[in-house]
């Protein structure tokens, strides 16, 4: 390993580009033991991890900006309009519902609260800014080179790089990895949804508020932004399709959405957009139809300030010439064909995080895949990225926290007689005096109806779901049967406590409030 | 012409005045701890680090300002409700850092010449 690290010739070779672009300057040729595209999650974790195992990493990052033209620094999606500014502004959210319980608890808030959206705009993009900051200082303290370029591969051990001012490099790799993430997807059919619409990449670098906003897709990002704007108590409404979480368990998922319908978040069921137009109000008028059923349609109009679309991602791989280099992808999703391993079609390329098939669009997953990815690159473990049970939570008013299958996956897996769902309605201690809705918080434990009953899932929705989701997926990891969550002395009081108590099934018919203490 | 001013202030009140007096420009603060009559600091960390932040300010932005901060004495410095670290939300002496962003580097990060260089020649 050492020797052709070191010694091979012929990875010192300068390799020649071809014809050229009239117009741009060239920088150069490195040589890279690993070249990274992409310095989000998954590119920076697998970089770093890469570099401290005493391997010659080079990471590209470089975001286009969006149709809006909102642009922003190292860290990827999650840092700079992902998770990060989603929590933030989640966060501001809650708060303002904590605000107004707390007048019940004693608290005397003179006059009525208002949520002012630059403050909170202001404080999220510089704590973002700080990210950036700190991400581009450990790279350069792990002596990760970073360039701020467009990547894309010459050949399969050739990266080209291209910067804003069109000055062209290129460095060569033993191995590479592509981690570019994705985009928010646009709808191709919506005549004005590009040239007025905004979405996820903008919602959190606007200046001023967004005001009364449409979001149309309810798809985590839909339903997650909708939830924060109606919580800062903005006019929030929300369009779908046909379902809402698709993928997730969809009795969970309606009661995510029966909670924001009832704290007042519009919901337009079976409605599709077809037109956005600019009015000279500078107010955007959206026309969509309802469909009803096959033979009835209704069309419908209103007016709002934004409109965002949150109806899907799309894999960043326009640009990086991976057919000619022959990476594949996939038909349908686009995004890149891997193998257990993360590695694509050409074998010393690899693609990690949400621009590989098949893997869940989560930060945790691209991270912990990048870094073991770098120690076999690395020749120092065999260990596979092991993505099951892998837990997520929802960040919705309401969130929804869950490891595991949905129900309705564990019924097709195992059939229906041969799985034992047990569940509970729950009441948080702190909606009592606050008189807070609390009939959408609920418990649900799939487990194989045989043997030792193994937990195939848990679901919960309440307050901290991700606090609350966060060990129970370390015990489903270790094979956590029912009598074990039984056996399992509950933290009292909190909500957490209910997956430790939880009893009643869905085959017994039975009512299944939780009373009492 | 110099291709970037420097100045030297002591105390927070000079620092704002320094600051408000060049609204609009790249300003590059490097705050250190008081220096006795033969030129030391009670701060040795800074004393590490002013020479290598010094050897960088070849790399500053052409009409960029380097903004060189006495902060005080030990006791002041070491008050945690003193302006510096109140207002300005400094945690450390040496801290670098470009006025009005998140870049900062503090402390041991200011040893580093490579990391100094990157500061000044990146966006």
């Amino acid at each position: 390993m050492a020797a052709f690290r070191r010694g091979c010739a012929r990875w010192q070779q300068v390799r020649f580009l071809g014809a050229r672009a009239p117009g741009r300057t060239f920088a150069g040729t490195h040589h890279y033991d690993l070249v990274v595209i992409g310095g989000g999650s998954g590119g920076l974790a697998c970089s770093r991890e890469a570099a401290q195992l005493g391997q010659k990493v080079a990471v590209l990052d470089h975001v286009q900006p969006s149709a809006r033209g909102t642009a922003w620094g190292l860290g990827g999606t999650c840092v700079n309009v992902g998770c990060i500014p989603k929590k933030l502004m989640h966060q501001a959210a809650l708060l303002g519902v904590a605000m107004d319980d707390a007048g019940k608890f004693g608290w005397s808030i003179p006059g009525p609260v208002s949520h002012d959206w630059s403050t909170l705009a202001q404080a999220v993009q510089n704590y973002v800014k700080s990210l950036n900051w700190g991400h581009r200082v450990q790279l350069q303290d792990r002596k990760v080179k970073y360039f701020n370029t467009r990547g894309s591969l010459l050949d399969r051990h050739t990266v080209r790089g291209l910067d804003a001012k069109g000055t062209e490099m290129t460095l060569t790799a033993r191995n590479i990895v592509i981690a570019t993430g994705g985009r928010p997807r646009y709808p191709t059919h919506v005549p004005g949804a590009r040239e007025f619409g905004i979405t996820s990449d903008d919602l959190f670098w606007l200046k001023e508020s967004p005001g009364k906003t449409l979001v149309v897709g309810a798809s985590y990002v839909g339903l997650e932004c909708a939830g924060l704007l109606a919580g800062i108590g903005l006019d929030a409404s929300v369009m779908v399709r046909s379902v809402a979480l698709r993928g997730f368990d969809q009795q969970m998922a309606q009661l995510v959405t029966g909670h924001m319908e009832a704290r007042g978040t519009r919901f337009h069921w079976g409605c599709v957009p077809t037109s956005v137009e600019k009015l000279p109000s500078g107010l955007l008028q959206v026309k969509w139809t309802e469909v009803r059923s096959d033979l009835e349609r209704v069309e419908r109009e209103d007016t709002f300030s934004s409109v965002l679309w949150a109806i899907g991602r799309v894999p960043e791989t326009t640009g990086l010439n991976l057919p000619q280099v022959g990476v594949q992808l996939h038909p349908d999703t686009g995004k890149i064909v891997v193998a257990t391993d993360e590695r694509t079609t050409v074998s010393n390329v690899y693609a990690i995080g949400d621009v590989a098939e098949g893997r869940p669009e989560l930060t945790p997953t691209a991270v912990k895949a990048g870094k073991l990815l770098a120690r076999r690159l690395a020749g120092q473990s065999n260990q596979l990225m092991d993505y099951h049970s892998v837990p997520t939570t929802v960040f919705t008013p309401l969130e929804y926290g869950c490891v595991g299958l949905s129900e309705e996956s564990a019924e097709s897996r195992y059939g229906k007689d041969n799985i034992e769902v047990y569940h509970a309605f729950y009441k948080p201690l702190e909606f009592t005096i606050a008189e807070r809705d609390a009939s959408h918080c609920y418990v649900k434990v799939v487990c194989d109806r045989a043997g030792v009953q193994r937990v195939l899932g848990l679901h919960f929705t309440g307050p901290s779901a991700g606090e609350v989701i966060q060990g129970f997926a370390v015990s489903v990891r270790c094979g956590l049967t029912y009598a074990q969550l039984r056996d399992t002395v509950g933290i009292h009081p909190t909500c957490a406590e209910e997956l430790t108590k939880i009893h009643i099934t869905k085959r017994s018919g039975l009512d299944a409030t939780v009373t009492g203490c | 012409m110099a291709k970037y001013e420097e100045i030297q202030v002591h105390g927070y009140e000079e620092f704002c005045k320094a600051v408000s007096e060049r609204r609009g420009k790249d300003i590059f603060a490097y705050f250190s701890g008081d220096k006795d009559d033969q030129g030391k600091s009670w701060c040795p960390d800074c004393v590490k680090a002013e020479p290598v932040v010094r050897g960088q300010l070849a790399h500053l932005p052409a009409g960029s300002v380097f903004l060189y901060c006495l902060v005080g004495a030990r006791p002041y410095w070491k008050d945690p409700n003193n302006e510096f670290k109140k207002t300005l939300k400094l945690t450390g002496v040496p801290t670098l850092l470009r006025y009005g962003t998140p870049q900062k580097l503090v402390e041991e990060e200011c040893f580093k010449a490579d990391l100094v260089r990157m500061m000044f020649t990146e966006d």
